[in-house]
């Protein structure tokens, strides 16, 4: 038999490898550009004032964001409160008790589609479902609108984490006499825990960052937050009227603000990978 | 006249093989504890245990073997309803417990699982403490004081032989133990509750050699206060710890007897095979 030299093989896993490494370099350097520019621009604003004072009116220098930090956490929890334990039950129904019905497939296809939704239409929806009715923006529509984009997310990694549990874990617990409702919650619960935890906090660092659902629910304030009944200020909505002012100083404060979001998402992700790790061992 | 001789034949091979085991237990004066009677049993549209009839001695051992896939796990888990969590799978036919059919949709489901504990392939302790593994089953049964708990549980850890290993680490998670010692925890998890029966589905076929005798023991010791079913692979196994012996092929029962004789001079010639090696 005639050897084939290898050289042209070796050339074309050098061209590959160049390619692959490249790509991952490409996406890397552009997450750590983004990073860099937002720490630079951002640290300037960082200030005393910034996260203790309420914003002051165009051309007064100074003042700060603390209502809208205070906002973007009340619009978080809310929404969370509102999708956890609704996107719980719908991952637990899917995993546990669906039996792949065909309601099953349809919901775990709908929220698969839920998932791709331009969050523009979500604000819209809830736009139409909340504001209109009522006749104002408030703290309600956003939380809403936020919830359903956070929905489908804790939805399915409750569904996929539910499932690595081992079957035998759950044929044990039930030979042992138990009920089903049992089972699940003292059983495969606890034995999923870090990885529902890790799900919803992964959900909650998705939305935290949201505009586009804001601006047509919540709108944005300069003043304290008093009731979810009103518009509420929030962080993610102050960077869009800031950053499209004249004003230096508010241009500023936008970058400061997506300091303040990008540092809230890291811990949040980083905080997620770190419960998923301490399962592992 | 005629009809008569019909009926007659058609009942022969039924009378036959549902009283095999019965009549072997009979010799030896023992109770049936649990009684099948022509249980078939489906995974969907696929049967997999035909006309199975099988008594399983009150307070022996009885050993089940066959090769793989002839259907001896799906077998046992009929006699728990385990097997009810797909569903797709479903059971025909009579498996009495004590006289009373388990098979019964209006059995109360949780007390025949009081009743026949299970203990599976490979252990499988909660993710909570060792404590809490033992106190599962019996916080779900039984109302009593934390001090009775305590003695309940210590009695069960003892009597699956664990207590001296894991006295002083009773509140580490039950996933830290070795695997022999988290097979005995399941053990000592399935009998807080007073069973009385105990299922022992390949206990020790994910276990090392050490862990397999100190289980093999336990299982000699056990049977004093159960009555107890194992499936196993492994036929020095069921000839060191069980005193009759099943011979499962293809989802049929080829020949229950004592295990010395089912060892030593089979009536069956597939059974011979089956023990000399020569499939399987």
């Amino acid at each position: 038999m005639k050897r084939r030299p290898p050289t042209g093989r070796r050339a074309v896993n050098l061209v590959v490898s160049i390619w692959a490494v490249g790509s991952a370099l490409m996406g890397i350097a552009i997450l750590f550009w983004i990073i860099f520019v937002v720490v630079t621009r951002g640290l300037g604003a960082m200030n005393l004032a910034f996260f203790t004072h309420l914003p002051t009116p165009p051309g007064i220098l100074g003042g700060g964001l603390v209502n809208a930090m205070i906002g973007t956490l009340v619009l978080t929890v809310a929404a969370t409160l509102m999708a956890v334990p609704l996107g719980l039950l719908a991952g637990v129904y899917l995993a546990e008790f669906s039996e792949d019905s065909k309601i099953a497939d349809f919901s775990r296809f709908s929220a698969n589609v839920l998932m791709g939704m331009p969050s523009i239409i979500v604000g819209v929806f809830a736009y139409t479902l909340v504001v209109v009715p009522l006749g104002k923006f408030s703290g309600y529509a956003g939380a809403l609108a936020l919830a359903i984009l956070m929905l489908p997310l804790v939805t399915r990694t409750t569904e996929d984490m539910l499932r690595l549990v081992p079957n035998t874990l759950r044929e044990s617990a039930l030979a042992l006499g138990a009920p089903r409702w049992r089972v699940t919650l003292a059983i495969v619960f606890r034995a999923a825990k870090s990885g529902l935890i890790t799900g919803v906090l992964l959900a909650v660092a998705r939305v935290s960052g949201e505009t586009a659902p804001l601006l047509f629910t919540t709108l944005n304030s300069p003043f304290w937050f008093h009731s979810l009944g009103e518009p509420i200020p929030n962080l993610t909505v102050t960077i869009f009227d800031y950053a499209m002012s004249p004003y230096p100083d508010w241009q500023q404060k936008a970058w400061g603000a997506s300091l303040l979001i990008t540092a809230g998402v890291l811990v949040v992700t980083l905080l997620a990978r770190f419960t998923l790790r301490e399962k592992k061992l | 006249m005629m009809e008569m001789a019909i009926k007659l034949t058609e009942l022969e091979p039924e009378m036959e093989s549902s009283c095999e085991s019965a009549q072997v237990l009979a010799e030896h004066g023992l109770e049936s504890k649990i009684t099948t009677r022509h249980l078939n049993f489906f995974y969907g549209e696929n049967q997999v245990l035909f006309d199975n009839n099988l008594d399983i001695a009150k307070n022996q051992v009885t050993a089940i073997i066959g090769p793989s896939g002839c259907g001896k796990s799906t077998h046992i888990r009929v006699y728990n309803r385990v097997y009810e969590l797909y569903r797709d799978q479903r059971a025909e036919g009579e498996v009495l417990l004590d006289g009373e059919n388990i098979l019964d949709p209006a059995y109360d489901i949780m007390e025949l699982r009081r009743k026949v504990g299970m203990i599976f392939q490979k252990p499988t302790p909660f993710p909570m403490s060792v404590f809490d593994n033992v106190a599962y089953g019996l916080k779900m049964h039984y109302v009593m004081s934390k001090s009775e708990m305590a003695d309940r549980v210590e009695e069960a850890l003892q009597r699956a032989a664990l207590w001296d290993e894991i006295k002083d680490h009773l509140h580490r998670p039950g996933t830290s133990l070795s695997g022999g010692q988290q097979q005995r925890l399941c053990i000592a998890r399935a009998i807080v509750v007073a069973p009385e029966v105990l299922l022992m589905d390949e206990p020790c076929s994910a276990i090392d050699p050490i862990g397999t005798a100190k289980i093999e023991e336990l299982i000699f010791d056990l049977k004093d206060h159960y009555s107890i079913a194992i499936v196993t692979h492994n036929m020095q196994q069921a000839a060191r710890v069980s005193d009759f012996t099943a011979f499962f092929y293809q989802g049929r029962i080829v020949e229950f007897g004592p295990t010395s004789q089912i060892f030593t001079k089979p009536a069956q010639k597939k059974t011979e095979e089956y023990i000399t090696g020569r499939f399987g």
